[in-house]
């Protein structure tokens, strides 16, 4: 089930939360539990399986640790169980065909592809139980010992297809103990309203162009031109979904969290008003980077053993964050880049960068994530040489097209509203309200709740009108 | 997130009250719709959007398993959402207001006009195949072949400026280029005609009997047969509010409706069959149409594999098979005056091809295929034609 759909958005998550609040405390989380399970099977019928499985295999390990790990030995020993059977699993389902398909290329096989299906959320929820165990075997957490509180935090429906990759340890406390107040009430729903708007009336729609204009350049027709700022339009339209749809789903997750009384960190922080690479990274899907900072990047001695051994975890680093947004070869590129370019900031112009007009530093940093996700959108070689052709001008396309203006003419308002709402305006808004007098401020409240009201009601009509709204992660 | 504006010690809470009347709100509304939904009684069929809607879902082991059930489900929950048609105006005037004049594939064109945009053509050698093949296997009768540009082409100054559009014009030349049997452009008439009559309708794909007559005279010059002039039919505007196909697409009910006429040459003595429900009238037209919601289907009482028409008053003892999509429907009543008997063909439900019976039936001399462009690449009836 996805968020943005009618049924979950006036069915699922209504009885889910009348039920939760209705029921006394002690069986909040088996209610949580009871409809996360529902949320998954809901698109999963079948490999709902794998993620009980995955989640009874890191309880059972965190129980044995905590029984029988009595040396630092016996302790990894448990951790190794731990991750080479989450590994092997996501490996499985996920990269075993990837795998074959790279044999078959470099030795000049033809072995059969298994062509599994992806289940939803695996690199999710495997990332998730893994770190539940490194924590426990670096006692950083408690072992949890009732299975049905453990597979609550595994499944929670909030966070389980789509992120953040909330830690055991980040909501351990909030699992046994948490105060489900009004307020919290309020600003989850406006929040998770927030998320959805962003991703309903924004994300699906900038994907739209994204789709027209990756579909012109499919279709050998004359008429169908994609120039050079038309490709680049493109381009930046797919990063505007990507940015909205995602972060999106983390404002609704958030949101839904808080509503039920969990509180999960902030997963974007305004990645596209960035002013440099490293920027960026701290910005983008923080959840995931700071996962593979503290369980990857740190243990393999981060930069602090020499520049070879730096360079080594780069590239360690960046070509498994690839890996894991797909299996495929142009995600492990689009890792890669980001780990060269990283590297470059660190040794060779980052001061510098540093010291030039703020504007030149955002523009720098927008075309390289615009042209990056180039290289993540497209799977096949073949179609990233031609976009990136129609990008440069080399396949014969001119700088600009009357296609252009017909874009521009029919999507500007939605572009702009893209691009300011990408910066930090609505924070910045508010602390300028700050120094508003009083009936300043509660026009202005009135002015938001207006705005919630109707863009609420736009929002239902878009799901109802069952246009174009894609799940981005399956590939994840 | 929390105490957005939260001032000295917090004194002031209005805005913590709005926010929180916001909250309720939302609920509220989402609450509200939940359960409107539960209570409606549901619709079988939405005239607003000329479709039947999804059915409550009929649970098996084997569709939840493939993610079917939910899916269908899904469906049948959009489908029955309360105020649904309002909600589809809605987006569609919204998009509109904000500047867009291309929604799901209809251009909102100049004069009210919603025109559907040409997708690129992917079947055309498998539609020069079936029509060789076809011409190829008729023994006697004159083969001939139009293709009927639609409103993208012949009102392409009505579209928003900068449109992209294909030329509908190229993929007809290139079919009539490689075809080496009779083919008719009415193109030119169209474009002659347009300066007097609406020849398209506002809110449908089809043409107007206008279009269709303009066609027509164009069939005659081709054929040598002298048309008649419109001056020798009743004209009769039937009905002014017909919604048609392309205005489901959008469902806004600020776009105005179309009128259709219909022309009947009084001297017209006709025995219309429908082989399929072995049905005998004397009128090409079903007026009870005109109730519905699809009220094109009047011509040629809507959809049927094989009509025979028989006029004893026509100008000659000729005999037409025609092989068509719907726009064919409002031509046959102006085809009919100068053939003793026309057999009209629906090839989607025309089992075995029509060539047989046209063979078998040495007195047909005149085979006329007619497609609109538009929907030609899509055309499942291609298929049924050899």
């Amino acid at each position: 089930m996805v968020f943005s759909s009618i049924p979950f958005l006036f069915f699922f998550l209504p009885a889910c939360l009348i039920l939760y609040y209705l029921v006394p405390y002690k069986v909040k989380n088996y209610v949580l539990l009871a409809f996360s399970l529902i949320f998954y099977a809901w698109g999963e019928p079948v490999y709902i399986v794998l993620m009980l499985f995955a989640s009874a295999v890191d309880y059972t390990n965190g129980l044995l640790m905590e029984r029988f790990g009595t040396s630092a030995g016996r302790r990894k020993l448990f951790l190794c169980a731990s991750v080479v059977i989450n590994l092997s699993m996501l490996g499985f389902f996920k990269y075993a065909d990837f795998l074959v398909e790279t044999v078959n290329v470099l030795l000049r096989l033809s072995v059969k592809p298994l062509g599994l299906g992806l289940p939803v959320g695996i690199s999710f929820f495997t990332f998730q139980t893994m770190s539940y165990s490194v924590d426990l075997y670096r006692k950083n957490v408690k072992v949890e010992k009732n299975y049905f509180t453990y597979l609550t935090y595994v499944s929670m429906f909030p966070q389980l297809i789509a992120g953040p990759i909330v830690r055991f340890a980040t909501v351990n406390e909030e699992l046994h103990k948490r105060h489900i107040g009004w307020n919290d009430f309020v600003q989850g729903t406006l929040r998770f309203m927030q998320g959805l708007f962003k991703k309903v009336l924004i994300a699906n729609n900038v994907g739209a162009l994204w789709e027209t204009i990756k579909g012109a350049q499919a279709v050998s027709v004359s008429v169908e031109n994609v120039s050079v700022a038309t490709a680049w339009l493109g381009a930046l339209c797919f990063t505007l979904q990507l940015y909205f749809d995602f972060s999106a789903y983390s404002d609704m997750a958030i949101g839904m969290g808080q509503m039920l009384g969990c509180h999960y960190p902030e997963n974007f922080r305004y990645p596209l008003s960035s002013v440099s690479v490293t920027d960026f990274w701290r910005r983008w899907h923080i959840s995931l980077s700071t996962w593979f900072r503290d369980y990857v990047y740190i243990p393999l001695g981060g930069n602090r053993a020499g520049t070879v051994r730096h360079l080594r975890n780069m590239f360690v680093v960046w070509f498994l964050t690839g890996l894991w947004h797909g299996a495929a070869w142009n995600f492990v590129l689009w890792g890669l880049y980001y780990g060269v370019l990283l590297t470059l900031e660190k040794y060779v112009w980052g001061e510098k960068l540093a010291k030039l007009p703020g504007w030149i530093c955002h523009l720098y940093a927008v075309v390289i994530v615009v042209f990056g996700f180039v290289i993540f959108v497209f799977d096949d070689m073949g179609q990233l040489g031609a976009y990136l052709a129609l990008m440069f001008g080399v396949s014969g396309n001119g700088l600009l097209g009357s296609e252009l203006f017909w874009y521009i003419k029919n999507y500007a308002p939605l572009l702009i509203a893209a691009v300011l709402l990408s910066f930090p305006l609505y924070p910045f808004l508010k602390r300028k309200a700050e120094s508003l007098p009083r009936w300043g401020k509660t026009a202005l409240s009135l002015i938001g709740a207006a705005g919630y009201a109707a863009l609420f009601v736009l929002t239902t009509a878009y799901l109802v009108n069952d246009t174009y709204n894609p799940f981005l992660y399956f590939r994840f | 997130m929390k105490n957005q504006f939260t001032v000295n010690g917090g004194e002031d809470r209005q805005p913590q009250i709005i926010q929180s009347i916001t909250a309720v709100f939302l609920t509220a509304f989402v609450l509200l719709f939940a359960l409107a939904f539960i209570l409606m009684e549901k619709q079988e069929f939405s005239e607003g959007e000329n479709r039947y809607l999804e059915k409550f879902p009929e649970f098996t082991f084997e569709d939840l398993k493939e993610g079917k059930y939910t899916e269908k489900l899904q469906s049948y929950l959009s489908d029955h959402f309360p105020l649904r048609d309002m909600f589809m105006g809605l987006k569609a005037e919204t998009e509109i207001a904000l500047g867009k004049r291309e929604i799901g594939g209809v251009y909102i064109a100049k004069d009210g006009y919603l025109i559907e945009d040409y997708a690129a053509p992917e079947n055309t050698d498998k539609i020069v195949g079936q029509f060789e093949k076809f011409e190829e296997s008729v023994n006697s009768a004159e083969v001939s072949l139009m293709l009927v540009p639609t409103a993208v082409t012949v009102y392409e100054e009505k579209l928003p400026a900068l449109a992209p559009v294909r030329s509908q014009l190229e993929t007809r030349d290139e079919i009539y280029g490689r075809l080496d049997f009779s083919t008719i452009d009415c193109y030119d008439a169209l474009m002659e005609a347009k300066k007097e009559n609406e020849l398209y309708y506002r809110t449908d794909h089809h043409w107007t009997g206008y279009g269709a007559y303009a066609a027509y005279t164009a069939y005659c010059e081709a054929k040598k047969i002298t048309p008649l002039p419109l001056s020798r039919f009743e004209i009769t505007e039937v009905s002014t509010d017909f919604k048609g196909t392309v205005y489901s697409k959008l469902n806004d009910a600020k776009i105005k409706s179309d009128t259709i006429t219909v022309f009947e040459n009084p001297e017209n003595r006709l025995t219309v069959y429908y082989e399929d429900k072995k049905e005998t009238t004397d009128s090409l037209y079903n007026f009870e149409y005109l109730d519905k919601k699809d009220k094109y289907s009047m011509f040629l009482n809507n959809i049927h594999p094989f009509i025979e028409i028989t006029n004893e008053t026509a100008d000659s003892d000729k005999e037409l098979a025609v092989i068509k999509d719907s726009y064919a429907n409002c031509m046959v009543p102006f085809l009919v005056n100068h053939y003793r008997k026309v057999y009209v063909f629906d090839t989607r439900y025309y089992k075995g091809g029509p060539s047989g019976f046209i063979n078998e039936n040495g007195q047909i001399t005149d085979v006329l295929l007619l497609y609109n462009m538009n929907t030609l690449d899509g055309d499942l009836g291609i298929g049924g034609i050899y």
